[in-house]
């Protein structure tokens, strides 16, 4: 307990007393952890503890055992005993020699430290292991109602600080909605709260914000600080690059409350869960959000090693609040880190299958291409237009069968004797190509006489020479059908002294996805082997003779009467001449399914049912032709007529070929939706080598210098980690599981004071990237504790925690207070008073926006261009760089939430940057909150907040006649409240000044309200609308909207 | 060792009263006030760190001429004439000694030494071997320290330029000018305590990226960040009013502005109103002020001829320079100028040619007028690049013409005024160029003898963070090169 006094210097020195050590009395208890260890740890551990390198006089005064262990008679420390204890003695010794901490380490114990050390040895000298590696345990509240302000109330008695009332209705929507969606209420949604009188009112209202859509983009934007998202590179050239997929997965995340645990494992090893989704896969962005290089001249290793440490650390900073980064030079000195385990942790991401150089790319492997979402626009579109012809096709389909009954059809086997067999030959290339387009890959096409060379068949062949590289000649443009049982032929004559490794032939359908390959196919690479994109032919054929290569165009997967656009001789290396290529097909209509009706019967149920319409193919599902009965023989021939029988093809003229109309029509539908899928974006993600990479400890952090081997594994001063295969490597799904295990002792706690700084403005601990021994106490251990285990009983559930703190008391007060108050609690960390913090950068500008009536809503995608000065980029680009020049785009872009901004790293945003945002070189765990006048000018100035003034001033005009009416429409968008008498009258004073100004400067007033690609209502008082631009513009730099009361 | 706690104290305590102190005063404008001499320490925004500087500093304020891309030492300053005997002839293995090299050369089989095609000769009372290419900074070479043996740990631009400028190859550190404005203040309360400057290079030159962690906050308060003055658009960002808006509407508007906020200070209490109060008056502050620091009209004949023809040539190297005096004068902390262009893989006498004539004159200008004015005592000034040029040609190499790659192994710097020796020269390299055979300077030694002239003892000037006391020269030894102080 504090005594009177303390209170009184606490009402004093505020942050002194809060902070630092607090002055002891001989009744009270020491706590190790509280009291002694911050002493400890900064002043000498850094000599006595955990670095064996570094440590002198093999004393460490971090383990019990080791400190009041008796050597040569003396002990560091012996328990209740200060004339025994040399560290005390050295403490206070007078002789320069001696005393510690030693002069040189500019260390120096203050009296009220010395105290605490001195009641500490002689209350026994206990020690405590370190208070964030046990696991958090709750006790059950007397008062379990009160949850949260059970332990705040109990605090602010304990320090005599008494809490301020619960903030006006108005105060408290404002609040809500910025915490939530970061966006202040608009009016309507006021209006609702104030109307709402029933008990529960707050509660409706965080939950209709905690439903918005609008709450995974602001919870979003914190995450995206810590994982260090952007969309350049950030080294070097910093070009771009596309992982926006992984910023509206983080988005999406938060609006579906996916669970925290769940949220973890999928950004730390989704690519390892069983049949990962493509969503899945772009969770795991998060480690590639790291800044590379594809600078020239770097050298490899030192960049993999370097990405490597990079991943681990943000890894262990955002999950585990461990800054694990010193231990990758030496061990750690103050955490229990060893180096050894920092290289085990740092081996679960060493592995992954990016390259050290980024190549500057856009897309740096490994990537995955993202599906459009159902409810994706142009997909919902897509779908339309094929139900449409799918109806269209079945109309027309009902009206063949109609015709088809009528049709008197011959079975072509009924004849006596039977027609004859019918052979056709369709030449595709011979003596040259047909017209169309030539390209080649190596020396120009070359086709030669028979003087010059091998020819099979008429005057010319085609002769290619290729150097241990790719050669081919690739025709497009044709328009080939491919025949019922067409077989392919094509002559070949491989130079018997410089052969070919390999020769193929493909055909394009919409793609090049058909290929036959004879010889060495992976030197020509290309499709998936033992699909229709690689199909293995096996060796080549004989050299120093023309071959004949012949193939069921069925073998490459080209249906009969598909269209073959195109085709290309290929082959890997050597010479090669080609000749007399073409396919052929013979009909027997006696014995063709597509003639006879015999026929057709006759073959196999599954080969059959494929021509039928969906419904007949159920209903004759398992029904052999002896068992139809005349009615469904005459159904089913009728429909074969009209699908299938090419002899019945005249007589359904014109129904068949406007069928086929409408059948190009969707096949170029589904020509057209395959290219619009193959055109979305990718994103990066993780993948690891297929075998990983071997990973040592570091010496001195060199990426050159390995010294011990080590295996995956987690820091040993934690639970062990489980492993999915006990006997194999650990993976990073065992790590990411670990993670969220129960019996982890952080996770959860980094989680909780992560969302409570976010809402409180600080942390309960305030260092929430190091929950090590070197980081702050927490101000409310106890509640810490109670939040972190309440989050992992109700499965990690994140909108139930935001909600858990919202309704708060602590959270609803006012955040106005005494000056007595300001002073005792600067930070405001005992939350005597209500959080007023200083609004963000992306904040700011959206509510101005939403203020304007400019804020265009639309959700994700490419990150947009929005309005910047001049020559942000251009001093600093790289000339070879893609982000060298600003390129603005226009319309909708230019208002859209700014966590859609495109964000250079080497130069990001000035409104950004200006407001304290990261650039996201590294993770960042809480912003600064600064108050410069560099600031004031963007929000006076900046055409983005001046043409938001200018939006905010035509809809006061619209609102209402009356200036009173108009300032106090102002005050409600912009504070959420009426405006006070005393400020009428100020801003009303102002507003006379400045349209008197106007009205006798129309040409100014005119520049005043152009500004911004917007454009002023047609006819509108221009001076007018100037003066109230600038009243807006006054309103919107008050500090009442600059921050979040 | 600062604490947060401590740095947040002395900020909110210090924020409570001078808040008051300027809350609602219409501080005169700037415009025709006289601006000789610095300003005075009555109107200080933020001051400095309690107990610093550690020493009484030579140097108030510091100027850094970033020679971006690593100027060849072999072209300018470390004469070699030995070399002309090696021609063309492989750099021999013992001088090599296998050590690592770009991967740009690491692939060529030969490593012909590329003997300096400019004449050298010697200057002033110290006789330092100047290059032709520099006939105006060999003027001054008895007010300059020259260091030849700085080594830096990268080899490749954007780690280099990063370990420089903050200390460290990883981004995330705060560059130099930010620890510099957090420790120790500002002195003036129209303008930014750290300016950075970007001008224009020459077209034909290989210019590299730079990036705004070279004059980033890191993780200090982000009122320290460099803010850039720029040379096209808004010389600093979002100064000019809106259009249709002038300077009248603005002060009308503030008053009502402060009124206001005055009203909601005394409802709510936050003392950070009183400072937003204050900061809208140092911005309608700047922006007079401004405008006066970048018209130079009112420069002597005489002053700018020291600097040459391009001083009155907006966004050139020497009006930077020039600019940069000014800064200084009223009060500017830190200057960084950031020249782009020295990445001479292939014709580099014709780019380093280039690259001395944009900034020889504007460099010796700068020293000339610091001293004519008394400045130079108390202002330190820095030349140098992220690395130095190897001695063997990258690419063809012929006596005119050859390129030279990275070489992190030692480069040549200068210093000169507040706190700094003139005319001397420190450390020796061998026959090559190629190592330092006495003296070496890591660029942490720079960093700190560049605190240790503004009083700051680099060791004991660390802030915390993420477990960590970070300094600006890192966890290895560093000294501040004594040869050199004054």
């Amino acid at each position: 307990m504090l005594s009177q006094l303390d209170i009184r210097i606490s009402l004093l020195l505020p942050l002194l007393l809060l902070a630092l050590p607090r002055t002891v009395t001989a009744e009270e208890k020491i706590r190790f952890n509280r009291d002694v260890r911050p002493i400890l740890s900064e002043n000498c551990f850094a000599c006595h503890g955990q670095d064996a390198k570094k440590r002198k006089a093999k004393l460490r005064l971090d383990k019990s055992e080791a400190a009041i262990a008796e050597r040569d008679d003396i002990r560091a420390i012996a328990p209740g005993n200060l004339e025994k204890s040399e560290a005390w003695l050295r403490i206070i010794s007078e002789d320069k020699d001696e005393v510690m901490p030693p002069e040189d380490s500019h260390k120096e114990l203050s009296g009220a430290q010395k105290d605490v050390l001195r009641q500490w040895i002689l209350q026994g000298a206990q020690y405590e292991d370190h208070w964030a590696f046990i696991a958090p345990v709750a006790k059950a509240l007397p008062d379990a109602g009160r949850g949260i302000d059970h332990f705040i109330d109990a605090k602010l008695k304990e320090l005599g600080l008494t809490s301020t009332a619960e903030a006006s209705h108005n105060a408290l929507i404002r609040r809500v909605a910025y915490a939530v969606t970061g966006l202040p209420p608009t009016p309507e949604e006021l209006a609702q709260f104030l109307a709402d009188q029933k008990p529960g009112a707050y509660e409706r209202m965080v939950d209709r914000y905690l439903a918005s859509r609008h709450y995974g983009e602001e919870m979003a934007r914190h995450w995206l600080d810590v994982a260090r998202y952007a969309d350049t590179h950030g080294m070097h050239l910093d070009n771009e690059r596309q992982m926006f997929a992984y910023r509206d997965w983080v988005v999406d995340a938060f609006n579906r409350n996916l669970p925290f645990d769940q949220f973890t494992i999928e950004q730390i090893a989704g690519d390892l869960i069983p049949d990962a989704s493509v969503d899945q896969l772009v969770a795991t962005g998060f480690n590639r959000c790291n800044i590379t290089t594809g600078e020239g001249g770097t050298i490899a290793a030192e960049f993999i090693f370097r990405y490597a440490v990079e991943r681990a650390s943000t890894t262990a900073q955002t999950w585990l609040g461990l800054t694990a980064g010193c231990a990758v030079c030496h061990d750690h000195k103050f955490d229990p880190i060893p180096t050894k385990d920092f290289y085990s942790f740092y081996a679960f991401f060493h592995s992954n299958a990016d390259p050290a150089l980024d190549g500057n790319k856009l897309l740096t492997a490994p990537v995955v291409k993202v599906t459009p979402s159902d409810d994706d626009a142009k997909t919902v579109e897509f779908n339309k237009r094929a139900a449409e012809l799918d109806v269209q096709i079945a109309g027309i389909e009902k009206r063949i069968a109609a015709a088809a009954s009528r049709i008197k059809y011959v079975d072509p086997a009924a004849l006596t004797p039977p027609p004859e067999p019918e052979v056709k030959e369709v030449i595709w290339f011979e003596d040259g190509f047909p017209k169309g387009t030539i390209e080649v890959t190596g020396p120009p096409l070359k086709l030669v006489t028979r003087e010059e060379g091998p020819v099979f068949r008429g005057k010319l062949a085609i002769r290619r020479t290729a150097k241990n590289a790719i050669g081919q000649d690739v025709y497009s443009q044709g328009k080939f059908t491919v025949p019922r049982d067409g077989t392919f032929f094509a002559h070949c004559y491989l130079d018997p002294k410089d052969p070919p490794e390999a020769i193929m032939l493909q055909f394009f359908v919409g793609g090049w996805n058909h290929r036959v390959v004879w010889g060495a196919h992976e030197k020509i690479g290309w499709g998936k082997v033992n699909t229709h994109q690689r199909v293995d032919m096996g060796s080549l054929p004989e050299k120093g003779k023309w071959v004949r290569l012949e193939f069921a165009a069925d073998k490459v997967g080209l249906k009969p009467g598909t269209t073959v656009t195109g085709y290309a001789l290929t082959q890997f290396s050597g010479t090669m001449g080609w000749d007399h290529f073409g396919i052929s097909s013979t009909t027997d209509p006696a014995k063709d399914p597509a003639y006879s009706w015999q026929a057709w019967k006759a073959q196999p149920e599954a080969t059959r049912n494929q021509d039928l319409s969906p419904d007949l193919q159920k209903r004759f599902k398992g029904k052999a032709p002896d068992k139809w009965n005349t009615k469904e023989e005459t159904e089913l021939r009728n429909q074969w007529l009209g699908r299938v029988c090419l002899g019945a093809r005249k007589e359904l003229e014109p129904l068949t070929s406007e069928k086929a109309g409408i059948g190009t029509q969707r096949a170029a539908l589904a020509q057209e939706r395959a290219a619009y899928e193959s055109s979305m974006h990718s994103t990066f993600i993780w993948r690891d080598l297929q075998k990983p990479r071997d990973s040592f400890v570091m010496l001195r952090g060199a990426y050159n210098k390995p010294g011990e081997k080590v295996e995956p594994d987690t820091p040993a001063v934690l639970p062990p980690l489980e492993k999915a295969n006990p006997d194999g490597r650990a993976t990073r799904l065992d790590l990411a599981k670990w993670m969220v295990s129960r019996e982890n002792p952080l996770t959860a706690r980094v989680a909780v004071n992560r969302f409570w700084q976010q809402l409180f403005g600080v942390g309960l601990v305030k260092t929430g990237h190091d929950f090590g021994t070197q980081g702050d106490l927490p101000t409310h251990p106890k509640l810490l504790d109670w939040l972190a285990v309440r989050f992992q009983d109700e499965s990690w559930d994140m909108k139930k925690l935001m909600r858990l703190m919202l309704v708060s008391d602590a959270f609803r007060r006012t955040s106005s207070g005494s000056a007595d108050l300001w002073q005792a609690d600067a930070e405001n960390r005992y939350l005597a008073r209500g959080p007023r913090i200083r609004l963000d950068a992306e904040q700011l500008r959206d509510a101005a926006l939403l203020a304007g009536g400019l804020l265009v809503k639309k959700m994700g995608g490419k990150g947009v261009r929005t309005y910047q000065p001049p020559n942000i980029w251009e001093p600093v680009g790289f000339r070879g760089s893609n982000t060298a020049k600003y390129k603005r785009d226009n319309g909708d872009a230019l208002y859209r939430r700014s966590i859609y901004t495109f964000l250079k790293r080497t130069a990001p945003a000035p409104f950004m940057a200006n407001f304290d945002a990261p650039n996201r070189e590294a993770s960042c765990y809480r912003r600064d909150r600064s108050n410069t006048p560099l600031q004031a000018l963007q929000l006076l100035n900046d055409v983005q907040f001046f043409e938001a003034a200018r939006g905010l001033a035509t809809r006061m005009m619209v609102t209402s006649k009356d200036p009173a009416g108009r300032v106090n429409y102002a005050y409600q968008v912009v504070l959420s409240r009426a405006a006070a008498a005393d400020e009428l009258e100020l801003i009303g004073d102002y507003y006379q000044k400045q349209v008197a100004k106007y009205k006798a400067a129309p040409a100014e007033a005119a520049k005043a309200i152009t500004f911004g690609d917007s454009k002023p209502p047609d006819g509108v008082d221009a001076p007018e609308l100037a003066a109230w631009t600038l009243v807006a513009n006054l309103i919107l730099n008050l500090d009442e909207n600059i921050i979040r009361n | 060792m600062i604490h947060e706690a401590q740095f947040t104290l002395n900020r909110r305590q210090f924020f409570g009263q001078s808040g008051l102190r300027m809350g609602g005063i219409a501080m005169p404008l700037m415009l025709g006030q006289s601006l000789s001499g610095r300003a005075s320490a009555a109107s200080e925004v933020h001051p400095a760190l309690p107990g610093l500087p550690h020493a009484a500093a030579k140097a108030k304020a510091v100027i850094y001429l970033h020679m971006n891309g690593g100027p060849s030492q072999l072209d300018t300053w470390d004469y070699k004439p030995g070399l002309v005997e090696h021609f063309n002839k492989d750099l021999p293995d013992e001088i090599r000694k296998g050590q690592r090299l770009s991967t740009m050369t690491s692939g060529q089989k030969k490593f012909p030494v590329a003997p300096s095609k400019f004449k050298f000769t010697q200057h002033g009372q110290c006789g330092r071997w100047v290059s032709e290419l520099l006939p105006h900074t060999a003027k001054i070479v008895d007010d300059i320290a020259l260091i030849k043996t700085v080594n830096t740990n990268a080899i490749n631009h954007d780690p280099a330029c990063t370990f420089v400028m903050t200390g460290t190859e990883i981004p995330g550190r705060p560059s130099l000018g930010s620890w510099l404005s957090y420790g120790l203040g500002a002195e003036t309360s129209d303008l930014p305590s750290f300016v950075a400057l970007m001008p224009r290079y020459p077209s034909g030159s290989n210019g590299q990226a730079l990036y705004s962690r070279l004059w980033g906050p890191g993780f200090l308060p982000g009122r320290h960040s460099g803010v850039v003055l720029r040379s096209a658009g808004d010389p600093v960002l979002y100064i000019d009013n809106p259009p249709g808006v002038d300077r009248d509407d603005r002060r009308a508007m503030l008053d009502t502005l402060g009124e206001l906020n005055k009203k909601s200070f005394a409802a709510v209490g936050d003392p950070d109103i009183q400072t937003r109060i204050a900061q809208y008056e140092m911005a309608f502050r700047m922006q007079g002020s401004v405008p006066e620091l970048t018209d130079i009209s009112k420069e002597t004949k005489a002053t700018l001829d020291l600097y040459g023809p391009e001083a009155t040539n907006s966004g050139s190297f020497a009006s930077s320079a020039l600019l940069a005096r000014r800064l200084v004068e009223r009060g500017v902390r830190v200057v960084q100028i950031m020249h782009r262009g020295w990445d001479s893989h292939g014709n580099l006498p014709a780019e380093l040619g280039n690259q001395c004539r944009d900034t020889d004159q504007g460099c010796a200008g700068l020293i000339q007028d610091l001293k004519q004015r008394g400045m130079l005592d108390d202002t330190l000034v820095i030349w140098g690049g992220e690395f130095g040029r190897t001695v063997y040609s990258q690419g063809a190499l012929s006596r005119q013409k050859y390129g030279r790659d990275h070489h992190p192994r030692n480069f040549c710097m200068w210093m000169a005024g507040g706190g700094i020796k003139g005319g001397v020269v420190h450390g020796e390299t061998d026959d090559f160029s190629y190592s330092p055979v006495e003296n070496p300077v890591n660029v942490n030694d720079i960093n700190a003898t560049i605190l240790h002239c503004l009083g700051i003892n680099h060791e004991r000037f660390s802030v915390r963070h993420q477990g960590l006391n970070l300094r600006l020269t890192g966890v290895e030894d560093a000294h501040p090169v004594k040869q050199i102080l004054a």
